[in-house]
């Protein structure tokens, strides 16, 4: 069987994917031998832009014209392509907090020099809403068993395989103390993807969420609960609105 | 005539950047550093979150240094409000922050830098004909990230600093097998010194160069000091106090405008690994002295691709002194303590620290129940956007008759020397 061809992208975001990519120390050589990876800009200079690629697998979320503009090349030429981490997931923190007007926002860090930014979206968007996406390995970063386990589906043709229950489910199998029950912090894991190992909780802090929505989520009755606990709805979205995702209210139209 | 020589894509590093460089027969236009990542205007977006929620959302400026970017922000918060952290925590951040520092170096060192100087244009490539120098590389690198996720929680964006101290301390089981590592790594260096020594000379410019970095109080270190120091191409040196710190930004990067001609005539700053080494040589343990020896390191330097020289020097003596905290720590006995309690009042908290390459500020401004009400965070990377044009500009001018691809490639070796975080940059490089 020839080796599956490879390439491996970052769109806007901080690269910590594919840094985790680089951090298989032990597997990075051998990874190299099971895949063809045409095209990984970070680690090598030495690039094929065009050829035809079985996996892209693509970091980071849309926020500019070139990153799009990437994004669709990638696609056209890929059989399969898998947003890996929360930025191509679900838009990341470059798209947390969608009640801010990024205009203004960038105005303010940049001054008048973000007149001349071309964006292609509102704020940062995922991959998904652009160009269809195969699967996702999720995570702010990615963990490096997930992406090992995907890279053995993918080898086999299919798309990562993901665990759909919460962080909750992991927390009880490590039978740590609650954090949210005992100690009224704000902890999220209850809406969270498992499959970190519920790695915050069992060091004693709460999960900020970076895995994204697990399945099914129930936000309302988790700020139900807060609530109770005296947390403000506010402080409550805005956890929520970094990596969480609640479902958007009005989804604006991606600009497409 | 008019010439283009362009890097539309860099590549080996962190982030989505190139380089312009336009000539008018020998004379040149344009010499430019340019970064494509998209803003994510972080600063904006956190106003008005309380501050146990910053350190997870700003550390997420960049991956590679996302660790020294968290402890700095909780450092910041914690000088707003006046918390003081207890002694092991000092210990653990420092440990935590020189633990990130050896991954980075011996990644951008060997696994980014070196390809250049032996012609590959990967370490994957390179591992072909130097499979022992790669393997090294790779085993010092996850050491560091083993340390790392052992104070922090987490390789790449750490979980466990929190303010006023950390979730969990580290268990003294897996710190020992760390220290066993450790001792290998120590024991394996002179190794990784003589293949970074037997690189082959290259020349990318010549130039004087002003440093700016921490006064490291006392100890080599990346994570405590309360003073700049500026060295310049004379040796002559200016202090000012870190919370001072736009009095450095303001007064050399004159703006970020890369006006066309200013770069000759402003004066452009090196942060890094070489310029710490240059301004705390004084300060290297025995391991360090050798290292410089072993490798003909002298500082100050007058070529950018010594700062991959002086990170070698770092890891040197960064190895020696991550066991020597690992001691200390095993010795104190890891007696578990809780976070010391935060309480929130209005103000401004600075926090100056040194990042893999070069000086990071986390600046705060907080109301009085503890929300955010102002940030400023200047990455080394925006601080070094001006010299590396500068450097450019140099080696452009030296560059006289030769190919355009040879400058291509030198200029590459510039910019790569510098170990850019471009996802850094961006909060205050503009677009060209
Ligand atoms: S600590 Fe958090 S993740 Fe763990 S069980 Fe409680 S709510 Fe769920
Ligand atoms: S516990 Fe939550 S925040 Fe922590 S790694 Fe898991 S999903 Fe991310």
């Amino acid at each position: 069987m020839s080796k599956p061809t490879v390439g491996i992208f970052g769109l806007t975001g901080c690269a910590g994917d594919q840094l985790l990519i680089l951090n298989c120390e032990d597997e990075l050589l051998d990874l190299v031998e099971l895949l063809d990876i045409r095209d990984f800009v970070m680690a090598n200079s030495a690039r094929d832009e065009h050829s035809q690629l079985d996996v892209a697998l693509v970091e980071g979320a849309v926020v500019t014209e070139r990153d799009e503009a990437i994004l669709r090349h990638v696609r056209q030429r890929s059989n399969m392509l898998i947003a890996i981490g929360a930025c191509a997931a679900t838009g990341g923190i470059p798209g947390m907090a969608p009640e801010i007007d990024r205009k203004q926002a960038f105005h303010d860090v940049y001054g008048d020099a973000a007149a001349n930014f071309e964006l292609a979206a509102d704020r940062g968007r995922p991959l998904s809403d652009f160009v269809q996406v195969d699967g996702i390995i999720p995570g702010c970063p990615i963990e490096k068993h997930e992406f090992l386990g995907a890279i053995a589906s993918l080898l086999q043709g299919n798309p990562p395989r993901l665990k759909e229950y919460p962080v909750c489910t992991e927390c009880r199998i490590r039978e740590n103390r609650c954090l949210l029950i005992s100690d009224d912090a704000l902890c999220i894991g209850s809406v969270t993807r498992a499959g970190c190992n519920a790695r915050c909780p069992s060091l004693g802090v709460a999960c900020i969420g970076c895995r994204g929505p697990s399945v099914d989520a129930n936000f309302p009755s988790l700020e139900a609960l807060l609530v109770s606990k005296g947390y403000a709805v506010k402080d409550i979205h805005d956890k929520l609105g970094v990596f969480a995702r609640l479902p958007e209210p009005a989804e604006a139209p991606c600009a497409d | 005539m008019r010439r283009l020589v362009l890097v539309d894509e860099l590549a080996r590093v962190e982030g989505n950047g190139g380089i312009t460089v336009e000539l008018e027969g020998e004379k040149i236009s344009k010499v430019e550093f340019n970064i494509f990542e998209g803003p994510r205007a972080l600063e904006a977006i956190i106003r008005g979150r309380p501050a146990r929620d910053i350190a997870g959302i700003v550390s997420r400026i960049c991956a590679i240094c996302a660790g020294v970017h968290y402890v700095t922000s909780i450092k910041a918060t914690e000088a707003a409000f006046g918390t003081k952290v207890t002694e092991t925590t000092e210990l653990l951040r420092d440990l935590f922050v020189r633990a990130g520092n050896i991954e980075s170096h011996a990644l951008h060192v060997f696994l980014l830098a070196a390809p250049d100087y032996l012609g590959y244009p990967a370490a994957t490539a390179m591992a072909a004909d130097h499979p022992d120098a790669v393997k090294l590389a790779l085993r010092m690198k996850k050491l560091g990230n083993t340390l790392q996720e052992l104070v922090g929680g987490r390789a790449i964006h750490p979980v466990n600093p929190v303010l006023g101290g950390f979730g969990s301390f580290p268990r003294a089981a897996d710190l020992v097998a760390a220290r066993e590592e450790l001792l290998w790594a120590i024991d394996a260096l002179p190794i990784a010194l003589d293949f970074v020594a037997a690189l082959p000379p290259t020349e990318v410019c010549t130039a004087d160069t002003t440093f700016a970095a921490l006064a490291m109080p006392g100890r080599y270190g990346y994570f405590a000091g309360d003073e700049i120091v500026v060295v310049r191409p004379d040796g002559s040196t200016t202090r000012m106090p870190t919370r001072e710190y736009r009095t450095l930004t303001k007064e050399f990067v004159v703006s970020h405008s890369f006006a066309k001609h200013s770069a000759f005539n402003g004066e452009p700053f090196m942060v890094g690994a070489l310029a710490r080494v240059t301004a705390n040589r004084d300060l290297l343990n025995g391991s360090g002295v050798m290292a410089m020896k072993r490798l003909g390191l002298h500082v100050p330097s007058r070529t950018p691709l010594d700062n991959n020289v002086a990170q070698a020097v770092e890891l040197a003596v960064d190895l020696q002194m991550a066991l020597e905290s690992v001691d200390q720590l095993l010795a104190g006995g890891l007696v578990p303590e809780a976070p010391v309690r935060i309480v929130p009042r209005a103000g401004t908290g600075t926090a100056v620290t040194e990042a893999p390459r070069g000086l990071l500020v986390h600046s705060y401004t907080y109301n009085e129940d503890g929300r955010i009400i102002a940030a400023d965070v200047i990455t080394p990377t925006a601080m070094n956007a001006a010299s590396i044009e500068r450097h450019f500009q140099y080696s452009v001018a030296q560059h006289e008759g030769g190919s355009d691809e040879a400058l291509t490639r030198k200029l590459e070796m510039i910019v790569r020397a510098y170990d850019p975080c471009i996802s850094c940059s961006v909060h205050l490089v503009r677009r060209s």
